[in-house]
């Protein structure tokens, strides 16, 4: 009875390895038998920058981006890339989309309307000065100047003696 | 320093808007208890042009950039006319260049016309040394104090009003990553308040409200 109970020990130690193979050939058969399959097809994307005023872009800055129907509810979130890249593409609803992006409390809002037909229309947050303004501040500038001017001008009272 | 519209969620933004408009009764109260209030109007135009005109200056610290406050010297030439003056202030800087935001302003106006009042605070208190090295220590620590507490104001705000679909530990190291940026802006300010004040202690010291 020892003799055999080796026996059997020894057969279930080879047995098992033997019955582990079969086992796994068996279980991941299906990840052998079939290939995976890539379908690559072009779509329309939206493509932002971020950037300060300045010029520094937004590099790894925060995206959240709204659909037209939940504008409380980001739709997709991510980050810029180190050039202030990001890229999506919107699903099929119609209607207008923002996109904030924001980096230490400060940030911008940029919209996409996507028409029932597919067709985009870009609305920037923040397109810099129009010539309007730009007149308007170098006028402050100058009255600014002006005003300097006649209060260093001013006639003082006489301090007293 | 200026946060812009749709960062902060709605309660923060109205709460913004009733501290500036507690401060500014207060200020203007203040103002017309003073024997003549036009007095210092010519003076407070003059300063608010100075203040909308800062945030243009940037200075670089990588990997970033900051701009001048002038809250502390706003402060100390104002006194209880910058709040007015930094509001109007930032009302233009935000319709002009797009710093900061217009549903925002109450609470920009807090983040800087508070810093403005304690150093109006500082420079009353402690102004009066007759040593001009002590002076104008005094006058360093109200510019560099004021940009240190509008910073931690404006950390506050934010961490406070961090929305939660942001990623919030990418969010607080980059507004960590800001507030450090300030700090040289901090010793800037400081110098910029102690060399004008010690100016104008020379040529006109009529024009220091807080002296």
């Amino acid at each position: 009875m020892s003799v055999m109970s080796v026996r059997v020990i020894v057969l279930s130690a080879c047995a098992k390895p033997l019955i582990a193979g079969l086992a796994m050939l068996l279980l991941a058969g299906p990840a052998f038998a079939h290939g995976a399959l890539v379908d690559v097809a072009e779509v329309d994307a939206i493509r932002i920058q971020a950037r300060y005023d300045t010029g520094e872009v937004m590099g790894n800055a925060q995206v959240a981006v709204f659909p037209p129907d939940d504008p409380a509810q980001p739709w997709l979130v991510g980050q810029t890339d180190a050039t202030g890249h990001f890229v999506f593409t919107p699903d099929d609803r119609a209607g207008r989309w923002a996109i904030q992006v924001r980096e230490a409390g400060h940030g911008a809002i940029s919209y996409v309307e996507v028409g029932a037909d597919g067709t985009t229309t870009i609305t920037q947050g923040s397109a810099g000065l129009t010539w309007a303004q730009r007149l308007l501040m170098i006028a402050c500038v100058f009255w600014g100047a002006i005003g300097t001017a006649l209060y260093f001008r001013r006639p003082r009272p006489a301090k007293a003696a | 320093m200026h946060i812009p519209d749709g960062i902060l969620p709605l309660g923060l933004t109205l709460g913004g808007w009733v501290a500036a408009g507690g401060l500014t009764a207060i200020s203007l109260n203040r103002i017309a208890a003073q024997p003549d209030p036009r007095a210092a109007l010519p003076r407070a135009s003059m300063m608010t042009a100075a203040f909308f005109a800062a945030s243009l200056i940037h200075i670089p610290i990588p990997p970033t950039s900051v701009h001048l406050m002038l809250s502390g010297l706003m402060g100390a030439m104002l006194g209880w006319y910058a709040i007015p003056a930094i509001l109007i202030g930032l009302a233009f800087q935000a319709v002009m260049f797009g710093h900061g935001g217009l549903t925002t302003l109450g609470v920009n106006g807090v983040i800087l016309g508070l810093p403005a009042l304690a150093a109006f605070g500082l420079m009353r208190s402690m102004g009066h040394f007759a040593h001009p090295v002590m002076r104008a220590l005094v006058s360093f620590a109200t510019g560099a104090g004021a940009v240190l507490l509008a910073v931690a104001l404006f950390t506050t705000v934010l961490l406070a009003g961090l929305p939660a679909h942001l990623d919030a530990v990418t969010e607080r190291a980059a507004i960590m990553a800001l507030a450090i940026a300030h700090l040289p802006l901090a010793l800037a300010e400081g110098m910029i308040v102690a060399a004008v004040l010690t100016f104008l202690r020379r040529t006109s010291p009529e024009m220091i409200i807080a002296r």
